[in-house]
């Protein structure tokens, strides 16, 4: 089955099966920001948005994204604070989980410009980093918000 | 944004493409102990290879220290032993390929704690290979032929009998600490393909590319200049990603398919391939009223699943590290490496030291209740000074157990009020003996520099690029370090241990000096450290400088429910010399946050021989919701010192500074994790500590 979508700004179109995830379709188009992880939607590193809402790429399939905006980290506009926030604080490791990580706190600091600090643990609570970068991570988020 | 890691174009193992490589899957035993009668692959659908006893007859064990694994196991000895493999176009193919094949099993009689193991008439998991002595792949370690037991660590110091009848004061208690699983986020992956000239060639997700290449030589039988093992960064490891793991697997697969194969993980079947010993630890320690120390003994049974691994390397650390960092006249330490018919356990981020610290420091805090003394008082009273000696004999310098100590207490206002709140100190050793070269080139930007050391999201490579940039006069920015590759780079032991900053810094001064003193163009150094421990009495040096830490907890518990809450988590852990500040933080952090899923959350278990809750849901690792109230730490430097590595040391103060600060509000627990059924049991049963 063919499924057109807008993938970070640009038309595309994809020939999957219908069991297909949207994670299995944008690995196979060589998106290797969003990750194979957990299965089963509580990890967050497949994390994309979609029409500007984090959701697990795991847990859509493909079919459901027809027509929709999907947006990955190297989608995000130049001027998200949350990158350069990201690396000014040294929010990440092996950087595995980082491209979920930005993606959930961009979508989080356009839904609350100003979150506290159980607010930020509530929106990337979905996104789990095991080497372990929440201190900094919740740092950046912060920092990005007063950007 | 230029950092791969921010802008999603970094490329991890599990990325890494071979043209024309077919994705692979395996079969896994259901049994927990069985023979393999037959193997039939007469449905395997067309379009599809499958690697089968008979393909793997001929070649040869391996194992990084006894040589008791084959690259398909002819009798199972875990439920998700590896019996048979397929190659596909996709990985769907390949699973649906996997399920074609049939095989018959005899069931044999199974053995799946470490204490069963060791009784009389226990099945026998490698009658003829494990238990001889010429199968030890070095020669510290010391199999018990006849049994279970792939390893003893013994130290013997001073006469522990003739201690406790001198001491005032004996407390014993026996801990348990469960498996755990590491739970990287990027799977185990790897990729072979076999050269037209006949070389190996991997692309592996490994923190050990030397040990990998010796290994699959012995087990392929081609020398090992004929194998190329690249190591591209991992996306996390924490020790899973160590010796032979896949790579046997998709070398044989890819030679039967004429094609490169690549295998990559399902999350389930990371708890079938590797996590962290559990542990039974059983201490003794006597003291005199004052509180000085008399005698220690400790007994660990240390669970090493279906195959040794790295156990008796394991099984050895956490026999000394739980000793502690005191002055005691008489120590014995007996650790036992035990096979068991659950999935293997190996290298994990505190290598043994987080299983028998728990032990140790718990024990001191029941010690200090027996003595009517402060548990920050007894410690001090005890702890190693500069220019004492450890129970191996070794004369200890650069020491700084005390400043950690107190820094972590004052973090916590210990001294003004003690209650709901407790202490722990980490004597903690890095891999001694051992070897590290690297290799410095002139470029028209400035410099490369090879050396095998492995990214898993700990900086080393930043940290390479901050030290060579301080001794080459230049930008860390102009400094290339490549992925490790056993082509071009020196020899290095292995990226374990947080040993790299500090060999590779030493190892760089020597390239750098070498440099210099030639054309500007190259240079080569390389370093060893040397010594170990004789296995049989404990003697020698178990390590050239020690990692030294301390943590502190400040804890709530909720009464009804058991569930514990850390309001203040602190660690002080002793840098020598910070090479960098934010990497060094980041390692104090993630370390911490580990130790917080170890003490409360992580537990691997099993029923009937299974492992079960294998996924993300059912076994907690730390989210951000997590974290404790407050989560402090410091890095101690000294004048003048060394680099101290520092990726593990911040995780096994932890459970115990947490399992001290219950204890003093009378919840005495002796197994991790500290469940809430554990806490309210605690609060209940008294939880039969002595």
């Amino acid at each position: 089955m063919t499924v057109e979508l807008l993938l970070n700004g640009r038309r595309l179109e994809l020939e999957a099966e219908p069991a297909e995830t949207l994670l299995e379709a944008l690995r196979r188009e060589g998106v290797t920001s969003v990750r194979p992880t957990c299965g089963i939607g509580v990890c967050g590193a497949c994390t994309v948005l979609l029409d500007g809402e984090p959701v697990s790429g795991c847990l859509v399939f493909v079919a459901r994204a027809a027509g929709r905006e999907v947006t990955t980290v190297e989608g995000l506009p130049a001027d998200d604070p949350v990158p350069p926030a990201f690396a000014e604080a040294r929010a990440f490791q092996c950087g595995y989980c980082t491209p979920g990580m930005v993606l959930t706190a961009s979508s989080l600091l356009r839904e609350q410009p100003h979150p506290s600090d159980d607010e930020i643990a509530a929106a990337l609570g979905g996104n789990l980093c095991r080497c372990g970068c929440y201190v900094k991570i919740a740092d950046a988020v912060r920092r990005a918000a007063a950007a | 944004m230029s950092d791969p890691r921010l802008n999603g174009g970094i490329r991890y193992a599990q990325d890494v493409e071979l043209p024309g490589a077919w994705q692979a899957a395996f079969v896994r035993s259901p049994h927990a102990h069985a023979r393999v009668l037959s193997v039939d692959a007469s449905a395997l659908p067309s379009g599809t290879v499958a690697l089968l006893p008979e393909d793997v007859a001929g070649l040869g064990r391996y194992g990084c220290q006894l040589k008791d694994q084959a690259v398909l196991a002819s009798t199972a000895r875990f439920a998700g032993d590896i019996v048979a493999a397929v190659a596909a176009p996709t990985r769907r193919e390949a699973q649906a390929a996997a399920q074609a094949i049939e095989v018959a099993y005899e069931e044999l009689p199974a053995v799946l704690d470490p204490l069963a193991a060791v009784a009389e008439g226990a099945p026998l998991l490698h009658p003829d290979s494990g238990s001889s002595a010429e199968d030890a792949a070095s020669i510290g370690v010391r199999p018990l032929a006849g049994t279970n037991v792939c390893h003893r660590f013994r130290l013997l110091q001073g006469d522990v009998e003739a201690g406790f009848a001198a001491s005032a004061v004996v407390v014993e208690e026996t801990f348990r600490v469960a498996g755990a699983q590491h739970a990287p986020m990027e799977p185990h992956a790897s990729a072979a393909r076999w050269l037209p000239d006949g070389r190996l060639e991997l692309h592996t997700g490994t923190q050990t590319p030397f040990n990998l290449r010796a290994d699959l030589a012995g087990a392929l039988g081609i020398e090992e200049e004929r194998i190329r093992v690249v190591a591209p960064p991992m996306g996390g490891s924490f020790g899973s990603k160590t010796f032979t793991r896949l790579e046997a697997l998709v070398a044989c697969l890819a030679r039967k398919a004429g094609r490169p194969v690549k295998a990559v993980l399902d999350r389930a079947e990371e708890w079938l391939t590797l996590n962290r010993h559990p542990a039974v630890v059983r201490v003794r320690i006597g003291a005199g009223l004052d509180g000085a120390l008399v005698a220690k003994q400790l007994d660990c049974w240390v669970d090493t699943g279906a195959y040794a691994d790295c156990g008796p390397g394991v099984a050895t650390k956490l026999g000394y590290s739980g000793i502690g960092p005191y002055r005691i006249p008489h120590v014995r330490v007996d650790s036992l490496a035990v096979y068991t018919n659950l999935p293997p356990n190996g290298a994990f981020r505190g290598y043994g030291a987080t299983q028998s610290v728990w032990a140790s420091e718990r024990t001191m805090d029941l010690l200090a209740e027996r003595l009517g003394m402060s548990p920050l008082e007894l410690r001090r009273r005890n702890l190693l000074r500069d220019g004492d000696r450890f129970a191996t004999g070794e004369v200890m310098h650069d020491v700084h157990f005390e400043e950690c100590l107190q820094a972590a207490a004052d973090a916590v206002d210990y001294e003004q009020d003690p209650r709901g709140k407790g202490l722990c100190v980490l004597l903690k050793g890095m891999q001694t003996p051992s070897r590290a070269a690297i290799a410095v080139e002139r470029t028209p930007v400035g410099y490369l520099i090879r050396c095998a050391s492995c990214e898993m999201g700990q900086g080393v490579r930043e940290s390479i690029r901050l030290m060579g940039a301080e001794l080459l006069g230049c930008e860390p920015g102009q400094i290339e370090v490549p992925d490790p590759d056993s082509d071009s780079a020196p020899y290095d032991t292995r990226t374990t241990s947080s040993r790299s900053t500090h060999m590779m810094g030493r190892a760089l001064r020597e390239a750098v000096a070498d440099l210099h003193s030639g054309d500007g163009e190259q240079g080569h150094g390389e370093v060893q450290n040397e010594g170990g421990l004789d296995p049989d009495t404990g003697q020698g040096v178990a390590s050239t400088h020690w990692h030294q830490a301390a943590a502190a907890a400040h804890v709530l518990v909720d009464e009804e429910t058991g569930e514990v809450s850390v309001e203040h988590l602190h660690a002080a852990v002793y840098a020598g010399r910070v090479v960098d500040r934010l990497g060094a933080e980041l390692q104090n952090e993630g370390s911490m946050i580990m130790g917080l899923g170890t003490a409360l959350m992580e537990q691997v278990e099993h029923a009937d021989g299974q492992v079960t809750g294998t996924n993300l849901s059912d076994y907690n690792v730390p989210s951000i919701g997590d974290l404790p109230g407050r989560l402090t730490h410091e890095l101690i430097e000294s004048e003048g010192a060394e680099a101290h590595g520092l990726g593990e040391s911040a995780l096994p103060p932890v459970p115990a500074a947490i399992g001290n600060a219950l204890a003093s509000l009378g919840f005495q627990l002796t197994e991790l994790p500290m469940t809430a059924e554990r806490v309210l049991d605690a609060a209940q049963h008294g939880s039969g500590v002595r």
